[in-house]
């Protein structure tokens, strides 16, 4: 089964389910072997869980990459307070649409995922926090949750295990922030998303106040397979860093745009040339964004060498994000794309931090006057200048990820920049 | 308590444990430039501004919201940090007008402070402005969107010290703003001019001091609010000789850093300009203005004569030494009734984040001082009537301050001596046989007791109206020469008198008191009780 | 593997035939799973978790009623605090009303004991919480950056020539507006674009005039 494309190459962990309409149901999530996880996890109790997990050596999807076992160990032990299990569904950041296939395809997987992971740390109460564009994956996940009440899986007495671990289906309406963890605390809370300065860290002082974590929805979906399956197991792909299987979000130019779930350390040229059917329509490859639009851009030859785990993408000079992979074939305006996702920055601001707030927008009006053919070679200066001010000066990363494509973009392809700022908005970029 | 030792420029500095890296600046003097953040309120660290460098950290840091570590290794003078300010500074110019020739804050702003003081000779920004306007919040606030620094101080104060979330954050990024519910303004806030105060820069500004004046002309003399029991500490700001706002005065006992709008509004009168400006006798031939040489000489031989109970009516608008002073001289001349008169309302307006400041029922400042004095209050909440026995007395009559607005034309007629010491002329004072006129509060110094029984101080703001001379000064001079003592020379001295005749105001040095005050004694019996 | 025959145009509202899958637009959507979902929301678990976007909208709408108050009152019983119910029961009141309105913002602050301007702060937040009313179809073309490389400007233009509409504004017949959206996260299957509740996927602009004559014949 397959949707929309699926390569012999791949390794069908969590998106085992993709393209088979039958694996939604709690039925045929049971006939695939489904909850037998959860079942183990019941077994072995909350510590063990905990160090299957660690010793998977998984890592969050989302983004950060920090090892989950690990933040999972920092709850607080003992049950004092209420303690959350939030799971981010909220995907936004632009080139990655993973999380949507994995709701919409397999709830069950990413049901179970949060009820092992509420378990392990003593929670009873599991938000699944989905942004708000998401009403037709919100339904299925809804009615899925509901089936797992039916079913004995969640509520009171999961499984006669006298565990009571309550889930709820929460949508967004509509703001990239709440991806950042505690700008999706607050959002819970119904203020605006706004991302709260750590210390004190979620473990601690989260949502409503009370211990918390929060996960990616890939991740969690990868818990009951490494519960079920053991850490080892989860070993065997990926490399020694990086371990286990990732999906690969493609999108941009490329033949056969999708997600594929591949080993972690996989070449990036193969991704795209083989994988992915090459860049679209038999053109040349110019750029890549290889972890969504907040990291930097790659040029050709970054990515000849690049293999795709974290350290590898961090060895070419970008990093892996979200693995979404963006393919820029040798037609496209670099300057406009770069204006594109700076002003999606912009936007998506929540105008707390002054750099952030000011800058993106700055930044924008500057690339756009580039992009108009009235730019001047000292506004590139300006722009480096205010992409460091933009750099770990602020409560949350968002203004980093700002920088990230205006800083890579003029140091791989400055004469891009030159040809408009000398030839006008009509040079000849590609 | 433990403590913990780091070197911030260079300098070793010790502080508790738990103390942010900006107060531990602030120890050693150096401000870490800051706008977000405010001692009294949460610390969201949004405008990072305060980033300083700290040895060792992959980020600078929010001093604000950083605790101090032992060993830690600090920079805010020099390389990250400096840049990091310059950029921020940059930032916060590229949208804000540059209206500083006509904006109120200018003179007191921190941003033309800041920017002065460390940021870029000259600015980069050549795009559009964003423009958002002015608003009118109501009460007595107006918003100048351009100019905000959006610290969301305003934001925070009314959530956290009003307790009345009425103003808000809308929309994001660079579109984001302060504003209230739509047109609901402040919803009549009783303490909605703090955020004015709070306001690091122009954008919350007061419609009564608009354009008024410049900050950079404006005289500030430590002072006590006078319009209500709770004494908040003030600073009166005049220009040439005329008060034009009261700002609260930092007392973490009294008002915190705040003040109520009630107190704040209440200041023309101190510049009344239809004042009493020298003495008048009456004589056989009518009013006559002798000075103050020839009026107190007459005076003076007057009470030589006057024995036997006085009725004397003051104000809880007079300090502690004009009600001593008043009291010594009745029982010089053979004891007697002192009644005072005051207004109250009839509620109690607390802050709601910091009870200790409440606005009290009682509308003057030293009402306790004056109960501390033994005098007896009469008439109604609204300060009327109550003098009845006053406006018949037969022997000596002293009105101090009461303007007497109620009482009859008649008032006073029947005493055989009839002084009136005011600021302002009464209309029930015509049968007064001295008129002599005195300072406001405003123009003297000295102290109130507040309603926590703390004696605070407060230094003359304005010249004198003519030749009037403070209450104490008038009334001790008559008392000494009656006593054959020397005249006290100051408030000081008076206070010195008065301390050594009241248990609870015994010990307390005047100049001890300092500028935020000290408790008064409790009184034995009460003291006891505890 | 072959497309399926039975799509009407390129675009059907799915990722349609550019994989290499037989599934028809229910297997792909889920539809048949979900079902008709209870207007009172179902289990407490799921109140939350949608409103809608409907054509059919009424600004006078009472918060709430009927089957509606029982889906506000099962939203409230899976939130510790009253403000941690405030974005649900918000889109449940422009799932009724397809607008917040300032007077809605006030009337929710009443419903669970906030004060108006905290509304005002969360809803102006947000950018699903149409400010103003919109037409029967709000369309969300995104032009983020995958979107971008493959047309997503283009087909924002096309949306915008067809509905005669300037972006934001609603078409005379009160049918269309359109807006252009942030990254939707579907940027495999570009140009993204919502409309209502629901996704259509590569669309390109000569799909865009029979996209829109669909809408006004059969509606979603």
């Amino acid at each position: 089964m397959a949707y929309p494309y699926v390569h012999e190459r791949e390794v069908r962990v969590i998106s085992r389910n993709f393209g088979d309409p039958a694996a939604r149901t709690l039925d045929g999530y049971r006939e695939r072997d489904g909850y037998r996880g959860l079942e183990r996890a019941l077994e072995i109790g909350p510590a063990a869980v905990i160090d299957e997990v660690k010793a998977s050596g998984l890592r969050g999807r989302g983004g950060a990459g920090f090892p989950t076992g690990l933040k999972w160990s920092f709850m607080p032990k003992a049950a004092v307070k209420p303690h959350y299990l939030l799971c981010n569904a909220d995907e936004s950041e632009p080139g990655t649409f993973k999380d949507r296939e994995l709701i919409r395809w397999d709830p069950h997987q990413l049901i179970e995922g949060c009820l092992i992971a509420a378990y392990a740390m003593g929670s009873r109460h599991a938000y699944i926090y989905l942004r708000g564009e998401f009403f037709e994956a919100s339904q299925v996940i809804a009615r899925a949750v509901e089936e797992a009440y039916e079913g004995g899986f969640a509520g009171e007495d999961i499984l006669g295990s006298g565990t009571h671990i309550d889930v709820t289906v929460h949508v967004g309406a509509g703001a990239y922030i709440c991806g950042e963890e505690t700008g999706l605390m607050n959002s819970l809370e119904g203020r605006r998303g706004e991302p709260r300065v750590k210390p004190p860290f979620p473990a601690a002082v989260g949502v409503y106040s009370m211990p918390t974590t929060i996960n990616n929805v890939e991740t969690l979906a990868a818990v009951p397979h490494i519960v079920r399956y053991g850490g080892e197991w989860y070993r065997q792909w990926g490399t020694d860093k990086s371990p286990g299987t990732k999906l690969f979000c493609v999108s941009g130019h490329v033949e056969k745009p999708g997600n594929y779930e591949l080993p972690l350390g996989f070449p990036m040229m193969e991704l795209i040339e083989d994988v992915c059917g090459g860049v679209a329509e038999g053109r040349a490859l110019k750029s890549v964004i290889p972890g969504g639009s907040s990291v930097p851009l790659m040029d050709v030859e970054d990515c000849r060498e690049c293999t795709l785990c974290y350290e590898g993408v961090e060895a070419a000079g970008s990093m892996l994000g979200c693995a979404s992979v963006i393919v820029m074939d040798d037609r496209t305006n670099i300057v406009r794309e770069v204006r594109r996702m700076v002003q999606f920055y912009a936007h998506e601001s929540c105008g707390q931090c002054t750099p952030c707030r000011e800058g993106t927008s700055w930044m924008t009006q500057v690339l756009r006057r580039i992009e108009a053919g009235r730019g001047a070679e000292s506004d590139l200066d300006t722009l480096l200048d205010m992409s460091a001010q933009m750099t770990g000066t602020t409560i949350c990363v968002l203004s980093d990820s700002a920088a990230a494509p205006v800083v890579s973009s003029i140091e791989k392809f400055r004469d891009e920049y030159l040809a408009l700022i000398h030839g006008g908005a009509t040079a000849e970029v590609a | 308590m433990s403590t913990v030792t780091l070197t911030i420029d260079g300098r070793r500095v010790t502080v508790p444990e738990g103390t942010s890296l900006l107060h531990a600046a602030e120890e050693i003097g150096v401000e870490v430039p800051h706008y977000c953040y405010h001692p009294a309120l949460s610390a969201p660290a949004q405008c990072r501004l305060c980033l300083v460098d700290v040895e060792g950290a992959p980020k600078p840091m929010p001093s604000c919201v950083t605790q101090a570590q032992d060993g830690q290794v600090v920079r805010t003078d020099e390389g990250l940090a400096r840049e990091m300010r310059k950029g921020v500074l940059e930032f916060y110019l590229i949208n804000h007008p540059l209206d500083c020739p006509i904006c109120d804050q200018s003179g007191e702003c921190k941003l033309q402070d800041y920017v002065h003081s460390e940021g870029r000779a000259h600015g980069r920004g050549v795009e559009p402005k964003r423009v958002f306007g002015r608003d009118d919040f109501g009460g007595d606030v107006l918003f100048y969107g351009d100019r905000c620094v959006m610290c969301t101080r305003c934001v925070r104060f009314m959530e956290e010290m009003a307790q009345d979330p009425v103003l808000t954050v809308v929309e994001r990024g660079d579109r984001a703003v302060i504003d209230t519910f739509f047109e609901q303004g402040l919803k009549d806030s009783p303490w909605s001019g703090n955020i004015v105060d709070i306001c690091p820069v122009g954008a919350l500004v007061s419609k009564d001091f608009l354009h008024k004046a410049r900050a950079w002309d404006l005289d500030h003399t430590p002072s006590v609010c006078p319009n209500c029991s709770q004494g908040c500490n003030i600073d009166i700001h005049t220009r040439d000789n005329v008060v034009h706002r009261l700002k609260p005065r930092e007392n973490p006992e009294v008002n915190g850093h705040w003040m109520c709008d009630y107190g704040r509004g209440q200041y023309e009168w101190m510049n009344r300009s239809d004042r009493l400006e020298e003495p008048f006798v009456r004589g056989e031939g009518g009013w006559s203005a002798p000075g103050w040489d020839g009026a107190l000489a007459s005076l003076r031989e007057r009470l030589e004569g006057c024995r036997g109970p006085v009725h004397a009516v003051a104000s809880a608008h007079a300090s502690n030494e004009d009600l001593g002073a008043l009291r010594e001289l009745a029982e010089r001349l053979g004891g007697g009734d002192i009644v005072y008169r005051s207004p109250r309302a009839p509620d109690e307006v607390p802050m709601p984040g910091f009870p200790v400041l409440t606005r009290r029922r009682d509308l003057a400042p030293n009402t306790r001082g004056a109960e501390l004095l033994g005098l007896r209050r009469v008439g109604s909440d609204d300060a009327t009537g109550g003098l009845d026995e006053a406006a018949a007395a037969t022997g000596a009559l002293i009105v101090l301050g009461d303007e007497l607005a109620d009482q009859p034309e008649d008032f006073g007629s029947r005493a055989e001596l009839f002084v009136y010491l005011g600021a302002h002329p009464a209309q029930a004072a015509r049968s007064a046989h001295f008129v002599l006129p005195v300072t406001t509060f405003a123009e003297q110094e000295g102290t109130f007791t507040n309603v926590q029984t703390r004696v605070q101080r407060f230094e003359p703001a304005l010249r004198a109206a003519g030749d009037a001379q403070p209450a104490w000064q008038v009334l001790g001079s008559l008392t000494a020469s009656l006593a054959g003592e020397p005249v006290p020379a100051s408030a000081a001295e008076a206070f010195g008198r008065l301390a050594a005749g009241v248990p609870e105001f015994e010990g307390l040095g005047y100049d001890r008191l300092g500028v935020h005050g000290a408790p008064a004694n409790r009184p034995a019996a009460v003291a006891g009780e505890r | 593997m072959s497309a399926p025959t039975h799509v009407p145009f390129r675009n059907p509202g799915w990722a349609g035939n550019t994989g290499e899958f037989d599934l028809t637009e229910a297997d792909v959507r889920g539809t048949d799973f979900v079902g008709e979902r209870p207007l009172d929301g179902g289990h407490e678990s799921a109140a939350p978790s949608y409103p809608y976007m409907l054509p059919d909208k009424d600004p006078e709408a009472v918060l709430f009623e009927g089957p509606y108050r029982e889906r506000f009152e099962k939203i409230r019983s899976r939130y510790p605090t009253a403000r941690g119910a405030l974005i649900p029961a918000l889109n449940l009141a422009q799932e009724l009303r397809g607008h917040i309105s300032p007077e809605t913002m006030d009337e929710v602050a009443a419903l669970l004991g906030l004060a108006s301007a905290e509304v005002r702060g969360t809803v102006t937040f947000y950018t699903m919480y149409n400010k103003r009313p919109v037409g029967r179809f709000l369309i969300q073309v995104c032009t983020n950056i995958s979107c971008s490389l493959c047309k997503g400007e283009e087909v924002l233009d096309a949306f915008l020539r067809h509905t005669d509409t300037e972006l934001g504004e609603t078409s005379e017949d009160g049918d269309f507006t359109v807006i252009e959206v942030e990254c939707l996260a579907a940027c495999g299957f570009p140009v993204a674009v919502q409309i209502n509740s629901r996704y259509y996927e590569n669309v390109l602009p000569d799909d865009v005039s029979a996209l829109l004559q669909r809408l006004r014949e059969h509606g979603e």
